[in-house]
C-alpha cells in the first residue's frame, strides 16, 4: 500500500470508499483508485487540492492513535492533507538528528567536564525519551519505536544495563535502533535486535558458551525461548486472523517444543562483546572496548556450538571445531532468523501487537487478517514491510470508522496520558532537557519507558481483567488494565493534578522543569464553554459526552473572575489560571479521556 | 477447627449492623459497636500469605538432598562451568574472598558458594521415602547457607518444605510426559503462563485464582469490610480474583490507602464545587465502554474504603508492629532495604487489625522478583534467598506478639514461583524447568519435615536413568492443586468447595498432604 496519494482523488466519498476498499483487501487498492492494478507500483497524477477539509474531530482521533497526542498545529495541518499523505510523510521523515545516544553522551561529557569520575544513570535516558516523544515532529516514528520497545523488550530495571554509564549509552543506542527501524523490514529489525549487546545482556545470551562434551552443561536458553514466545511466533499456531488454530481434538497446537528451544539456543552461543581484536578475554567481558555497549555483538567461533541444530523444521548441519568460523556463524544465524521471520505466525502475531498498541485491545479477526496480509505482502511482493503494516493498522476501516459497541478501544497508557497533556497544552522544559525521571511507582504513573518489570512488558497482550470486572466477565483483553488497581488509579489522578497545576520533573527553586503556561487556554478562560471546547478538541477528539461536559463547565464557572475597582490584574490572572487548571484536571481524570476509542 | 455456629450467627448480625454506617462512620464509633464481635474475631482468625518468587526460583539450591548418592550427582552437574553454581557440602568451612578454597581449588569471589560454607543440615522428623533411582539408606536434607535465619524456625517445628510440587492435571510419569500420553498443563516453562497456572490453574488470560476462590467462601464472615478479604501488597495478581472476591491493593505506606486528593479535599483550585464535579466524573460508571465502567469501579472502590483503612492503620495495634531489622546483603555486606520484609510488615499490621476491622479470614499476596537466574546465579540467587530468609524470619517473630496475641498459629505463609530451574548449569546459571520445592511456615504447619517426595537427582547418563527427570527438568510428583487444597482445608474451606476451586484435585489420590495440623 505505497500508493499514498490515491484516496485524495475520492475525497468527498472518502469514508465509504475506504471501507469497501479495505474490506475487499488492500491489493485491490490500486485498481480501485484507477491506477490500473499491477501491484500499485505506478505513480498516479498529482491530485487536485482537496475540496473539503478533514474535520478536526476525525483528525484529532487519528492523531490520538498515531502520535503521542494531537496539537493545535498538528490538527490544522492534517486537516489540509489526508491520513495517507500524513503517513507517507511520517515514514519519509528521518530519525531525529539528535539521537538518544548523542543526548546521553552529551550529558556524560558535561558531567565529566566538572568531575572526571562522574557518571550518568537511567534518568538521563528518560529525559531524552520525554524530549523526543513530546517535541519531535516525526511522531509516527516515535510511536512505532515505543511500540517496539514493548515487544522487543529490554529494561533499565536490569542493573547490568543501567548500572554503568556505558550501559546507559547502550540502552539509548538500543532505543535509537528501534527508532531507526520503525518502518524498515521486520527481518532487519529482528537481526538488529538479536545482535544488540543490550539484548545480549538482558536476555543473557551474551558470552553464552556451547554445551560441553559430557552433555551436562547446556547453552543458555533464555533468548531462544523469549524471541519465539514474545517477539515473533508466540506459543500456539495461529490462523491468519490471529485466532488460535485447533487440532482434531479441539486443542491449541504448540508452535514449538522445548526441543526447538534447546536446539535454537545452540545458535546463540559464541556471541559476545565487540572488540577490534577479539580474544577469549574479551568474550568473557574482560578488556572491554569503550564502544562495546553500542556496537553489534561479534562472533567468537571458539565458543560456538558445532553440533547439528534442528528447530522449526530447519536443520543446520553439524560442523567441527575446526570449521566453525565467523562466516559460518553468520550464515547459521541467518538461517535461524529466516526461520523465525518466515514463520506463518509472525504476520498475525505482529498485526495483533500493533493494533493493540495503537487502536484497540480486542480487534476483530477480520481486522487482524487484513493487517496480517499486508505483513505477508506489501503489495509489491515484500514480506515484513513495517511501514506498510502500520499504514494498514491506522487506515483500516475498523480504526477509522466511528467507534461503536462497548468493547472497542483501549485504556491509554499512563505515560502517553502525560505526553498527551504536554503536547496538547504546549508544555515546555525550562532546562530544555525534559527532566522527567522514573515514573514507575504505582503512586505516580506505574510505568516508565524502557523500564518494564520484566521481558513480559508492563502488561501482557492477552491480559484479561478479573472475572469480577465487566471486561473479565466477557473474557475481553485489556492489556493496560494489568496495572490498574485501587492504588494506581489514585496515583495517576494525584500525579496529574500536580503536573497540571505546577508541572512535573526535577524542580529548580521549587518549580518543576516541565510545565505549561496554558496561554491559549487562559485566553478563552472567561468563557467556560469556549474553554471546554478546547478540551473537547485537544483531548477528547470531539467526543466529549454531554454529561461530562456539563460537569466541567459547572466546575469552571464555580471559579468566578473577580471584578471591581479593588481587583488586581494578578487576581484576575489567578482566577483564569484556576479555571484552566480545573478544566484540564477534570478532563484528564475522566474515563472519557482515559479510554481511547 | 470448625466454626461455632452460634457465635458466627451472632457475629454476622453485629457485622451486618455495622455495615449500615458505611465508610464515613468515625472509626471510634465503629469500634464501640464492634465490642463483642472483636473479641470473637480475635479468637477465630486465620490468614494465608502467598509469597511469590517471580522469575522461577532454582529450588535445587534452596532445599538439597545430602545423601552421598544425591550429592554426588548434584556436584557433578553443578560444579562446572565458567562460574560453578554447586553449593558446598555440609560442614565445609567458609572461605574468605580472595583466598583459594581447599575443596575446589578456586579463588573465592564475593558471591562464590565457597564463601558461604557448607549447606545447613535440617532434619525431617517423618523420614522422606527413598525414591527409585536413589541409592541411599536414609534421605538427609540441607538448606542454602544464607537461609540460616530459617533454621531455628525449622527446628522449632514452624517451618517445613513441600518437595517437587508443580502444575499437573493428572499424576504424570516420565514416560507419560515424554510420550505426551496424558494431558499436561499448558505452556510449561513459559514464565507468564506458569505464574498464572500456579495462581489460577490456567494460562495467561485466567480470570480467577485459587486465592480468590478460597476468599469467596469466606466473604460473609468478614462483614462490612469483606473488601479486605483478599489483599495484595504486590500489584495485580490473578491469584486473588474470585467469583465475587476482589483483590484489594495496598501500598506499604504507614497509611496504606492512597486518597484521591482532588476528589476528596475541600477545594480544588479554590472551588468546592470543582471537587464535587471531579468526584462525579471519575466515579461515573455510565461510560459507553466497558473499559470506562471498569475504571470507574476501581476508582469507587479506591475512594470508598481508603479512609476506613487509613484510620484503622493509625491505631497503635498497627503502628506498634516493629519494623524489620537491618538486612545485610550477603554478597556486598551492605545494609540494604528489603522490600519483601516491608510488604510483610504491612501484612502484619493488617493482621493486627483483624478485630478492629471485623475480619476473620484473609488471603494475602506478597512478592519478590529477580529469580530468572539464567546468568550470575551465584550473585543473584544468594542475595534473593537472603532477603527471603530475612523477611520470613522477621514475619515469624513479629507474628509472635501482635498487640499481645501470638498469631503464629493463625497465619500460614507459603512460597510459590513460576517453576524451578534446570538441574544442570548453563555455565553460570540455569534455565526454565518444572517441579520445585517450596516452604510452608506457621504455627499450624507440621514443620521440621520435608513433605511430598524429594526426587531422584541427576541426568540420564550411561546406565543411569532418572525416573523423576526428563533430561534436566524435574517432573513434579505433587500437584499445585494438592498443595492449595491442603492449605484451603486448614483455612476452613469445605471438601466439596475444594473440588470446585481445584479442578484437578479429584485426579490425585491424596487430597490432603498432611503438612497442616
Amino acid at each position: 500500500m505505497t500508493d499514498s496519494t490515491c484516496p485524495a482523488d475520492h475525497r468527498p466519498a472518502r469514508r465509504q470508499a475506504w471501507r469497501s476498499i479495505l474490506i475487499a483487501g488492500l491489493a485491490v487498492l490500486a485498481a480501485a483508485c484507477g491506477g490500473g492494478g499491477g501491484g500499485g507500483s505506478q505513480t498516479p497524477p498529482t491530485p487536485p487540492p482537496p475540496p473539503v477539509r478533514l474535520g478536526a474531530p476525525e483528525v484529532a482521533r487519528f492523531l490520538t492513535q498515531a502520535s503521542f497526542g494531537p496539537t493545535d498545529a498538528g490538527i490544522e495541518a492534517l486537516r489540509d492533507s489526508s491520513f495517507e499523505s500524513w503517513i507517507t510523510q511520517q515514514i519519509a521523515a528521518p530519525p531525529p538528528t539528535q539521537s538518544h545516544q548523542a543526548t546521553v553522551e552529551a550529558a556524560l561529557a558535561a558531567a565529566q567536564a566538572a568531575n572526571p569520575s562522574a557518571s550518568i544513570n537511567a534518568n538521563n535516558f528518560y529525559y531524552s525519551w520525554w524530549r523526543q516523544t513530546v517535541t519531535e515532529d516525526a511522531q509516527l516514528r516515535q510511536r512505532m519505536a515505543f511500540a517496539y520497545s514493548q515487544i522487543f523488550v529490554v529494561s533499565l530495571v536490569d542493573t547490568a544495563i543501567s548500572g554503568s554509564s556505558n550501559g546507559i549509552r547502550g540502552a539509548a543506542s538500543y532505543y535509537d535502533m528501534l527508532t531507526r527501524n520503525a518502518f524498515s523490514n521486520y527481518r532487519t529489525l529482528l537481526e538488529e535486535v538479536t545482535l544488540h549487546p543490550v539484548m545480549g545482556v538482558y536476555l543473557t545470551f551474551l558470552a553464552n558458551q556451547r554445551e560441553d562434551a559430557a552433555g551436562t552443561r547446556t547453552p543458555d536458553e533464555n533468548y531462544a525461548r523469549e524471541v519465539m514466545q514474545l517477539m515473533s511466533i508466540g506459543l500456539y499456531e495461529l490462523n491468519l486472523d490471529g485466532t488460535t488454530r485447533l487440532n482434531a481434538q479441539g486443542q491449541p497446537i504448540l508452535a514449538y517444543s522445548q526441543q526447538d528451544i534447546s536446539q535454537l539456543a545452540k545458535v546463540f552461543t559464541g556471541i559476545s562483546w565487540y572488540h577490534p581484536t577479539p580474544t577469549n578475554t574479551t568474550f568473557l567481558g574482560g578488556n572491554r572496548n569503550p564502544d562495546s555497549f553500542v556496537r553489534q555483538m561479534i562472533f567468537y567461533p571458539q565458543y560456538h556450538s558445532f553440533a547439528q541444530k534442528s528447530f522449526l523444521g530447519v536443520t543446520i548441519p553439524a560442523r567441527t571445531a575446526a570449521t566453525v568460523t565467523q562466516q559460518t556463524m553468520a550464515d547459521d544465524l541467518r538461517v535461524a532468523l529466516d526461520a523465525l521471520a518466515n514463520h506463518p505466525n509472525v504476520a498475525p502475531f505482529m498485526a495483533t501487537r500493533l493494533i493493540q498498541q495503537f487502536v484497540t485491545s480486542n480487534p476483530s479477526p477480520a481486522y487482524v487478517e487484513r493487517v496480517a496480509r499486508v505483513f505477508n505482502n506489501n503489495g509489491q511482493g515484500v514480506r515484513g514491510d513495517m511501514g506498510a503494516v502500520i499504514r494498514a493498522v491506522l487506515t483500516d476501516t475498523e480504526a477509522r470508522s466511528a467507534p461503536s459497541g462497548d468493547s472497542f478501544g483501549k485504556l491509554r497508557e499512563p505515560v502517553i496520558r502525560l505526553t498527551n497533556w504536554a503536547r496538547a497544552f504546549g508544555a515546555t522544559s525550562a532546562s530544555g532537557n525534559w527532566l522527567i525521571g522514573s515514573t514507575s511507582s504505582n503512586q505516580v504513573l506505574g510505568q516508565t519507558p524502557l523500564a518494564s518489570p520484566s521481558v513480559f512488558n508492563f502488561w501482557r497482550p492477552g491480559f484479561t481483567p478479573a472475572g469480577t470486572t465487566l471486561l473479565g466477565a466477557r473474557g475481553l483483553r485489556a492489556p493496560e488494565f494489568q496495572i490498574v488497581d485501587e492504588v494506581s488509579v489514585a496515583g495517576y489522578i494525584n500525579t496529574l493534578q500536580t503536573a497540571v497545576a505546577t508541572g512535573i520533573g526535577v524542580a529548580t527553586a521549587g518549580v518543576p522543569d516541565v510545565r505549561s503556561a496554558y496561554g491559549a487556554e487562559v485566553a478563552v478562560a472567561d468563557n467556560a464553554e469556549a474553554l471546554v471546547d478546547r478540551m473537547d478538541r485537544l483531548v477528547f477528539y470531539g467526543a466529549l459526552p454531554a454529561a461530562t461536559r456539563t460537569r466541567i463547565v459547572e466546575a469552571v464557572n464555580s471559579i468566578a473572575i473577580p471584578s471591581g475597582a479593588t481587583v488586581t490584574q494578578a487576581q484576575i490572572d489567578a482566577a483564569r489560571l484556576n479555571r484552566v487548571r480545573t478544566a484540564i484536571q477534570l478532563s484528564l481524570a475522566s474515563p472519557d479521556f482515559l479510554i481511547q476509542r | 477447627m470448625g466454626f461455632d455456629k452460634a457465635s458466627r450467627r451472632h457475629f454476622l448480625k453485629t457485622a451486618g449492623a455495622l455495615s449500615m454506617f458505611g465508610a464515613a462512620t468515625p472509626l471510634a464509633m465503629q469500634l464501640a459497636t464492634l465490642g463483642s464481635a472483636s473479641a470473637q474475631a480475635a479468637s477465630d482468625y486465620r490468614a494465608l500469605v502467598c509469597l511469590f518468587m517471580f522469575g522461577g526460583n532454582d529450588s535445587h539450591n534452596m532445599l538439597l538432598a545430602t545423601d552421598s548418592d544425591s550429592w554426588g550427582r548434584y556436584w557433578s552437574a553443578r560444579n562446572t562451568g565458567s562460574d560453578p553454581i554447586a553449593l558446598m557440602p555440609v560442614g565445609t568451612a567458609p572461605v574468605t574472598p580472595g583466598q583459594v578454597a581447599p575443596l575446589t581449588g578456586r579463588t573465592v569471589n564475593n558471591d562464590s558458594p565457597e564463601r558461604f560454607g557448607g549447606v545447613l543440615p535440617v532434619n525431617s522428623v517423618i523420614p522422606n521415602a527413598i525414591p527409585v533411582g536413589t541409592n541411599a539408606a536414609t534421605r538427609t536434607f540441607a538448606l542454602h547457607p544464607v537461609l540460616a535465619p530459617l533454621v531455628p524456625i525449622w527446628q522449632a517445628g514452624r517451618l517445613g518444605a513441600l518437595a517437587n510440587v508443580g502444575p499437573l492435571i493428572v499424576p504424570t510419569s516420565k514416560a507419560q510426559y515424554q510420550a505426551r500420553s496424558v494431558p499436561l498443563p499448558a505452556s510449561l516453562m513459559s514464565h507468564n503462563d506458569q505464574q498464572s497456572i500456579w495462581q489460577a490453574s490456567a494460562a495467561e488470560g485466567a480470570r480467577r485464582g485459587w486465592g480468590g476462590l478460597i476468599a469467596d467462601t469466606m466473604l460473609s464472615q468478614n462483614g462490612a469490610n469483606s473488601v479486605f478479604t483478599g489483599v495484595s501488597v504486590a500489584g495485580n495478581q490473578v491469584f486473588l480474583a474470585g467469583q465475587n472476591a476482589v483483590q484489594y491493593q495496598m501500598t506499604t505506606n504507614a497509611q496504606p490507602a492512597v486518597r484521591i486528593n482532588p476528589a476528596t479535599g475541600t477545594t480544588l483550585n479554590t472551588s468546592s464545587l470543582a471537587v464535587t464535579r471531579m468526584r462525579e466524573i471519575i466515579r461515573d460508571n455510565a461510560h459507553v465502554s466497558l473499559f470506562g465502567q471498569d475504571h470507574a469501579a476501581f476508582v469507587r472502590r479506591s475512594m470508598d474504603v481508603a479512609d476506613t483503612l487509613n484510620q484503622a492503620f493509625s491505631s497503635t495495634l498497627a503502628t506498634s508492629v516493629a519494623a524489620p531489622p537491618a538486612n545485610v546483603n550477603p554478597v556486598t555486606g551492605a545494609t540494604e532495604n528489603n522490600a519483601l520484609a516491608t510488604q510483610l510488615q504491612t501484612v502484619a499490621r493488617m493482621i493486627a487489625l483483624n478485630s478492629v476491622l471485623g475480619l476473620r479470614r484473609q488471603v494475602f499476596f506478597v512478592s519478590i522478583g529477580g529469580w530468572d537466574t539464567h546468568d550470575f546465579q551465584n550473585q543473584n540467587q544468594t542475595v534473593l534467598l537472603g532477603r527471603v530468609a530475612h523477611a520470613m524470619a522477621y514475619f515469624d517473630s513479629v507474628l509472635a506478639n501482635l498487640g499481645g496475641a501470638d498469631m503464629r498459629n493463625r497465619v500460614t505463609t507459603f512460597t510459590m514461583s513460576d517453576f524451578s530451574r534446570t538441574f544442570t548449569t548453563n555455565g553460570d546459571g540455569t534455565d526454565h524447568a518444572w517441579g520445585a520445592h517450596h516452604f510452608v511456615m506457621g504455627g499450624a504447619v507440621r514443620g521440621q519435615n520435608v513433605w511430598g517426595q524429594y526426587p531422584t537427582l541427576g541426568v540420564d547418563q550411561g546406565t543411569f536413568r532418572n525416573p523423576d527427570a526428563d533430561r534436566n527438568i524435574t517432573i513434579p510428583t505433587t500437584s499445585v492443586d494438592q498443595f492449595g487444597a491442603t492449605l484451603g482445608r486448614w483455612f476452613g474451606v469445605a471438601d466439596a468447595q475444594l473440588d470446585q476451586i481445584f479442578p484437578n484435585l479429584r485426579n490425585f489420590a491424596s487430597r490432603d498432604l498432611g503438612f497442616m495440623l
